[in-house]
Order: structure tokens, then sequence, then C-alpha cells
């Protein structure tokens, strides 16, 4: 032991350490990388890695594809829309989702590990929202990365950089705000249960039921015309909502039917999809909280 | 040193106090928590980490107020929950010095330290096997780890032995003694087995209904009562007679299981009874095999003493 001296060789003793400690931020910055990389099954077992790689690897695919027939074929610009490319593939992205969101939340507390986590210098609302920026970060790198490989694709086969990138960019925010809002809603699911099995069932279900109801209605609006109620019914998807946003403010090209239009309903989906993310975040701290006691 | 200092911590859940008015100090060393299940231990290891508002009272856990400085009081200690807490598809290593990094330990320390701290709870070997694989004793361990791996100033131990066979109860035990005794850090251990922690902690504080019982150094505890038991060999009823013919001379005495309870405490000259006890199992003819100072236990507190400090 470290106070008795000679005899023991082997045992260099308790090492005590008063040295440097990191702040918050650091932390916090830590469990956000931490997060990312588990969203992945980096630093989890090999069955983890999966899942998430080979949707990340199926995302892709479509847009290596397109990128390949461009550069083949010489075209001058891309056959596919960045600003469709996510609506077309979204079955990509809720299965990752599904799979992804419950791990950087339900297991936390099936394992219990939130009880150590809250234990720790950082506060329970930064440790519920660094988990639901991990997510979203997982979540935009699998979505964004066809649509740069795509980009990156066309501007080096010759194709003008600024139409390419008025379309590119909108595109983009409209990932990034489609990946907070689903990373906030299925954060929030997940933190509901420690059932991993329910946590993917729900968000499975909420995510395809929304948005299929959305399609549905809106063609059936579509048909007979009743532009408002399309509008009004596609803030009852993320996907729509993103998509709406994107449509009606960013100026891309819409994959739903019923785009906003006029300042007031464009507004309208803004302060929606606000809400959304807030009253989501709001209930995953307080669900945290919870725990704590 | 003190590392904790409550007065009048108290807090209730609706019309349950799970913690009734706790006032006491706990200094360096280790200090048992006891008590029954829901006497109210989780209750205060929680209010001292900060995660539970108190209903009234205050506390400091190392000079820092538990309303107001719950951060920087987790920034100090180290926690064991008495629940699993180790996701099962990670390696040891990988969550120990996840953890570190998470109590502000720079990344080559944290990697450093959770080595250390992992071969000194004994899981060198074990270190890059996925949790999940681990046995009940082991997984204990890891959870020892994770609270220690940055250095604490104060380490609080949720019912670290729960859940144990005898052998890894032991070894844990050893373990928290090593942390205390060895390690130089103040620890606060809870258990419902009352008679667990008599070995290796300093200090005992008793926890009966969320209500102070005693708090009180271990030897005083286990400090002699002042009660004889006495065994005697021989033929019919030879432990019944020497009872009768004790009561007889004014000793205070009662059979317990194989031997008789001699309570000379409230006699002018207590120091006299062990003579008398000689004499009188000369006279009857019958073997004497002890007279046995009675040693306290802290289970006893229970058997309906006043509560003292």
């Amino acid at each position: 032991m470290a106070s008795r001296t000679g005899g023991v060789i082997h045992d260099i003793g308790y090492r005590p350490y008063e040295g440097r400690r990191l702040s918050e931020g650091s932390i916090a910055w830590s469990l956000f990388r931490r997060g990312y990389l588990e969203a992945f099954g980096i630093g989890r077992s090999a069955r983890a890695k999966i899942l998430p790689m080979t949707m990340a690897v199926l995302m892709l695919i479509p847009a290596l594809v397109i990128v390949s027939v461009i550069v083949l074929v010489s075209l001058a610009e891309g056959f596919l829309n960045y600003s469709t490319y996510i609506n077309i593939f979204s079955v990509g992205i809720v299965i990752f989702v599904a799979g992804q969101a419950p791990v950087l939340f339900t297991r936390d507390l099936r394992s219990g590990a939130i009880s150590l986590y809250l234990a720790r210098p950082l506060p329970t609302w930064a440790f519920a929202l660094i988990r639901c920026a991990s997510l979203a970060a997982a979540i935009f790198t699998i979505s964004a990365l066809p649509l740069l490989l795509m980009f990156i694709g066309a501007v080096s086969n010759e194709a003008d950089f600024t139409d390419q990138a008025s379309d590119f960019f909108p595109a983009v925010l409209s990932v990034l705000i489609l990946s907070v809002i689903l990373a906030s809603v299925t954060g929030l699911i997940s933190a509901l249960t420690t059932r991993r099995g329910f946590a993917v069932g729900a968000i499975l279900i909420s995510l395809w039921v929304s948005s299929a109801f959305v399609t549905a209605v809106q063609a059936i609006a579509d048909f007979n015309r009743m532009d408002g109620l399309s509008q009004f019914v596609g803030l009852l998807s993320p996907f729509s909502l993103a998509d709406g946003i994107q449509s009606g403010l960013l100026g891309g090209t819409a994959s739903f039917l019923g785009s906003p239009e006029g300042i007031g309903m464009i507004l309208l989906y803004v302060v929606s999809s606000i809400v959304l993310v807030l009253g989501s975040l709001l209930l995953l701290i307080r669900s945290y909280r919870r725990k704590a006691k | 040193m003190t590392v904790i200092q409550t007065a009048g911590l108290t807090k209730q859940y609706g019309s349950l106090i799970a913690l009734n008015g706790l006032s006491t100090t706990i200094g360096a060393g280790i200090t048992g928590l006891v008590g029954a299940n829901g006497a109210g231990k989780s209750t205060l290891i929680k209010l001292l980490l900060g995660l539970l508002t108190p209903s009234s009272g205050d506390a400091a856990v190392l000079g820092h107020d538990i309303r107001t400085q719950g951060t920087e009081i987790r920034r100090l200690v180290g926690y064991m929950p008495e629940h699993d807490c180790l996701p099962p598809d990670v390696r040891a290593i990988d969550f120990i010095v996840h953890m570190g990094r998470m109590s502000g330990l720079p990344p080559n320390v944290a990697r450093e330290r959770a080595a250390d701290t992992l071969r000194h709870v004994g899981l060198a070997d074990e270190r890059y096997r996925l949790m999940g694989s681990y046995s009940t004793g082991m997984k204990q361990r890891a959870k020892l780890a994770q609270a220690i791996t940055h250095h604490p100033k104060l380490v609080l131990l949720d019912e670290p032995t729960n859940g144990m066979d005898p052998a890894s109860r032991d070894d844990m035990l050893t373990l928290v003694s090593k942390i205390g005794h060895d390690f130089g850090i103040p620890v606060l251990v809870t258990s419902h087995l009352l008679g667990e922690l008599e070995r290796v902690s300093d200090n005992i504080i008793v926890l009966d209904g969320g209500t102070l019982l005693r708090s009180q150094a271990t030897s005083a505890f286990t400090e002699v009562t002042g009660v004889l038991l006495v065994e005697v060999l021989g033929e019919d009823q030879s432990q019944h007679r020497m009872g009768e013919a004790l009561a007889a001379q004014g000793l205070p005495c009662r059979p317990r299981g194989s031997l008789i309870e001699v309570d000379p405490r409230g006699l002018p000259e207590p120091a006299k009874a062990r003579d008398t006890i000689r004499d009188t199992a000369v006279d009857l003819s019958l073997g004497l095999v002890r007279i046995q100072a009675e040693h306290g236990q802290i289970q006893d507190i229970f058997r309906g003493e006043p509560a003292r400090g």
C-alpha cells in the first residue's frame, strides 16, 4: 500500500489525482461525442454496429449510383433533386432512428446507468439535451452525407456551382431541421420506456403512420382541390413539416403535395416545428428529473 | 475533518416521512449507515448528492451546501448505487474511462486511472470483457470502480454487498476498508444487514424509520456490556438448578439458549458476581465451563434500548 515502505515490489499502490479537472463544457462535449459514436455502434458490441452501419451504407448507395451515372454519362445536372432525396429514401432514416434512439435513451434507463450520469457534474437538463444532440447529429450524418456526395459529384463534373449550391444548401438545412425534430420526438418516446422493443415499435408506428396519413389525406385533398386542408395536414408528420419549411421558406422542391403557401401558413409550419421540438425536450427533461428521484 | 454535516435534515413524500430531522456529523474514515430497508438510507444519499431537495433542514458535503452547490458536490463525490447500473454491451475498461471523463478527468488521465482502478478492484484480467457477461460479484466491483476512478474526496456506497455470496461479500468489505483506510478516501457505506459493517467501519450511524437511532464509534457498539454469560456442565437440568441458585442469591438471571445470562449491572457490587457464580457452581457440584463477558452488537439497539446521541 502507498503508506507502507519496503516489501511489496509489484503493487504500485493507489495513486491519488490532484491534477486538472475539465469544465462542464468539456464533459458535455465528451458525452456528445460518445453518444454520437454509440449511435453508430462504435464503442459497443460488434452486433450493435450492424443496423446503424447498414442503414448508413444503404442511404449512400443511391447517391453513389447517381454520381456514377452523372460521371459516366457526363450529365451537367443531377437527375435527382437534393430536396426530395431524403423523402424518397425516408424509410432508411426511419429504420435508423427507430433502432438508434432507444440506444441513446432507453438503454440508460434499462441498464440503470442513468443514475451514474445524474450523480455526476452535468445537470439533468444538460444530459437530456446532449443525448438529443448526439442523436440529431447521427441522423444528420446519415441523411446529409448522400447529399454531400451528390453535390461533390455534380460540381466536380462541371455542373454549375451556383446552381447546385442554391439547391444543395437549402436541402441540407432542411435535413438539419428534420434531424432536430426527429431526435427530440423519438428521444422523448424512447425515454418513456425501459423496453427497447416498445420504443422501436412506438417510433416506427408513429413515424410511418403519421407520414402515411399525411400522404393519403393530402392526395385526397389534392384530388378535391382542398389546398387549405392539404397544408394543415402537413403539420402532422415530422417529414412533411420539415419538407414544408424547406419548400415554403427555403425555396426547395416539395416532396409532399400540400406545400405551405402564404406567409401565414409558412409561419405556422415554423412555429409548429419549434413548439414540437421545445415541447418534446421539456417533457424529456421532466422525465429525466423524475428518474433522479 | 468534517466531511458531511446535517442539521434537521428532513425529506417528506406526501404523508410519508423518508428522513426525519437528521442531525449528525460524519468525519474521515469509514462510516457505516445501517438500518432496515426503508429506513431512509438511500434517501439520505440522494439528498447528499443534491439530487433531491430536502423538505426542511440543511446539509453540507465537503463544505458545499446540498441545496445550491449540487454540481460542486457531484464533482467531488463518487457514488455507487444499490441497483444495476452497467450497460451490458460495453467493455468495463471503456465504461470506466467514459465515467472518469464524465467526472471531469482529461482523456489520457481517465484512461490511465481506469486501468489502475480496475486492477485495484480485482478486474484487471476481465477489463476487456463486455460487462453483460460479468457475475454479480464482478458487476459490483465494476460499479465500485466507476465510483472511485476520478479520485473523489468522498465515496457514497449504497448497499455494495447486495446480492453477493458470503465470500464475495467479504472481498467487497475488504475493498471498502482498503478505500477508506489505505487510499485515505472518506467512505459512507450503507447496509441493511446490521452486523455486516462492524468489521470495516470506524463509525456507525443507525437509522430506523427515517429517524436517527444512534451515531457513534463502532467500538462503542461492541464494547463489553456488563452482562455475563455462564455455561455449566452437570447432570439433570444443571442449567436450571444453577439459574435458580443464582437467583436465590440475588443475581438477576435468565436462560439464553444453552447459557445463563447474568446481569449484575444493577447490584451494588457487580464485580463480585463472578465469585458468586464460581462458588455456586462448586456448591452444586457442577462443572463451570465458562464465564464470558458479553460484547455488544449493532443489532442490540433494536432490542428496545433507549437511543443515545
